[in-house]
């Protein structure tokens, strides 16, 4: 801990952000803190896919790559790394860093926070079951002197409120400053979409061949900050590209949260200068009494393909194929979607094409496999004039359906695991 | 006048589960207008402007929030992408796209505010 602002950054949105964002956001410039985000509802069913088939896995790879090329750098210039990149796998992956690291010759603390996996209480037959848990685990661990942390499912904002309120020393029921913590940690949270990506504005971003730089917050003690991004980086933070990130993360304007409910409604948001963004005025309250849970279940099986059709009498060559290939399917969900129709006197083949997609969904894999490719190629010469397809559907690929529920707190123990060994429980 | 809706008005859509999210608010371009246009959107968006705003919406449970001091509203529109991002047949199964759809829709918007 120090005095004045804790000066943290992001360097990951997804599992499968730039790989060089880590080094990036370390060589830029100052930070006390890098967080990396890697869990999307989405992450959570391909992880628990991959560990289906490696229960050793679990975990997003891509990190280790990352803290391999970079832990050195961070642990020179006194940078605490946060994320939640064990995925379903904390333990798993703080091991597999703690491997890296003897193999580098460096000894950092390395800590993990787990709990969040509730499959046992009441989701059984659930792919994935994971609490989103607060931050006062993360808390814990950089009170510890922890140089690494990684968790498992913690709400996207934890990894900015866990670090501000270790740097400022806030207690639980500080609510205002946890609030202005969560909205800085939502600016943060998808890497570049704070900073000009996705951004509707695009076309003002001052020089779009640099690639966009990722954010930086500056999160005071009262829980205000000013959002920003390393110095000569890329892209632009401005009123508008921290709004986007705040509009596209809230839903409601109680956001709750496993810490705080933050009251969306008195956010202030304030031009700063160049790339900065005041944030100021968050009122926080009370959490709910429950924790979300993300539960992923196995939906089915599903495969698709896109039949071009071309030129004059689109809507009847549509009907035609369709009527071919519906006796042969077996699967219990068929989609059909007919594109835009094509521009008549089109003076491109492609301006001249549209596209009739085909969605085929079962619990079973075989009514989507072979079965439903094969009916398909078997057209090739049998059907409509112009056949042809954008590429030859493969085998069918498992789907899983996302289902949010609630668990009770007392169902959760929010554990952090020291990097000596110790195992400190603190509040669900 | 009619003109798409994003002459002055920015997007950001995604998705949350099975339900679509969708962000928008007034640019911040130095427009004299400016307060005039976020009481105009303010009042604009409302669940059934949602629905004829973007056809593929109407009939869903749409719900809209205002964030006046963020100069926009965030609307949620319930089970766009049927049972989520995995199992979803849309054509923009994250609702990535939305947003953009959404501003290039056209609208009527007073003459005075452009």
């Amino acid at each position: 801990m120090a005095d004045g602002p804790l000066r943290i950054g992001n360097c990951s949105g997804f599992y499968g952000d730039r790989l060089s964002a880590m080094r990036e956001m370390l060589e830029g410039g100052p930070l006390d803190v890098l967080t990396g985000d890697y869990l999307a509802e989405l992450t959570m069913l391909i992880l628990g896919r991959d560990q289906l088939r490696d229960p050793s896995l679990g975990y997003a790879r891509t990190f280790v790559r990352q803290v391999e090329d970079c832990l050195g750098l961070a642990l020179e210039r006194g940078v605490r790394i946060v994320s939640n990149a064990g995925g379903l796998n904390p333990a798993g992956l703080a091991a597999r860093l703690g491997e890296v690291a003897t193999a580098l010759g460096l000894s950092p603390a390395i800590a993990y926070v787990d709990g969040d996996d509730v499959r046992s209480a009441g989701f059984p037959g659930a792919l994935t079951a994971n609490a989103y848990l607060g931050g006062c685990g993360i808390t814990a661990a950089l009170k510890a002197g922890a140089d690494v942390v990684v968790t498992g499912r913690v709400t996207d904002a934890s990894l900015v409120v866990g670090p501000a309120a270790w740097w400022h020393g806030w207690s639980q029921t500080a609510y205002d400053e946890l609030a202005g913590a969560v909205v800085a940690g939502h600016v943060l949270e998808c890497g570049c979409q704070a900073t000009g990506g996705n951004f509707s504005g695009f076309l003002s971003i001052p020089d779009p061949a640099l690639p966009l730089g990722f954010p930086v917050a500056e999160v005071h003690a009262d829980g205000s900050s000013v959002i920003t991004k390393h110095e000569g980086t890329g892209g632009t933070v401005t009123l508008d590209t921290v709004t986007a990130q705040l509009m596209y993360e809230v839903q409601s304007t109680a956001y709750l949260g496993p810490d705080v409910t933050t009251h969306l409604d008195t956010i202030r948001l304030a031009d700063e200068g160049p790339d900065r963004v005041g944030l100021s005025g968050v009122r926080g309250s009370e959490p709910p009494e429950q924790l979300k849970v993300g539960v992923n279940e196995l939906g089915g099986h599903r495969n698709s393909v896109e039949l071009v059709l071309t030129g004059s009498d689109v809507e009847e060559k549509a009907a035609w194929v369709r009527a071919q290939l519906e006796p042969r399917l077996t699967a219990e969900t068929v989609t059909w979607t007919l594109g835009p129709l094509p521009r008549p006197d089109a003076d491109t083949e492609e301006g001249a094409s549209t596209l009739l997609r085909c969605v085929v969904q079962d619990p079973s894999p075989d009514p989507v496999g072979r079965a439903f490719s094969s009916a398909v190629v078997e057209l090739a010469l049998a059907s409509y004039p112009g056949f042809t397809m954008t590429a030859p559907p493969g085998n069918g690929t498992p789907y899983g359906v996302y289902l949010p529920e609630y668990v009770d707190r007392s169902a959760v123990t929010h554990a952090v695991h020291h990097a000596d060994g110790r195992i400190e429980v603190v509040p669900a | 006048m009619r003109r798409p809706l994003g002459t002055f008005v920015h997007a950001r859509s995604g998705d949350k589960g099975a339900d679509a999210n969708l962000g928008l608010w007034v640019a911040h371009d130095g427009s004299a207008a400016y307060d005039a246009r976020v009481a105009w959107l303010l009042d604009l968006v409302t669940p059934s402007f949602v629905g004829r705003l973007l056809p593929e919406a109407a009939g869903l449970e749409l719900e809209v929030f205002t964030l006046p001091h963020l100069g926009g509203v965030n609307v949620v529109l319930h089970g766009l992408l049927g049972r989520g991002v995995s199992a979803s047949t849309r054509f923009d199964p994250q609702a990535k796209g939305l947003g953009e759809w959404a501003r290039s829709r056209h609208v009527e918007i007073p003459e005075d505010l452009l």
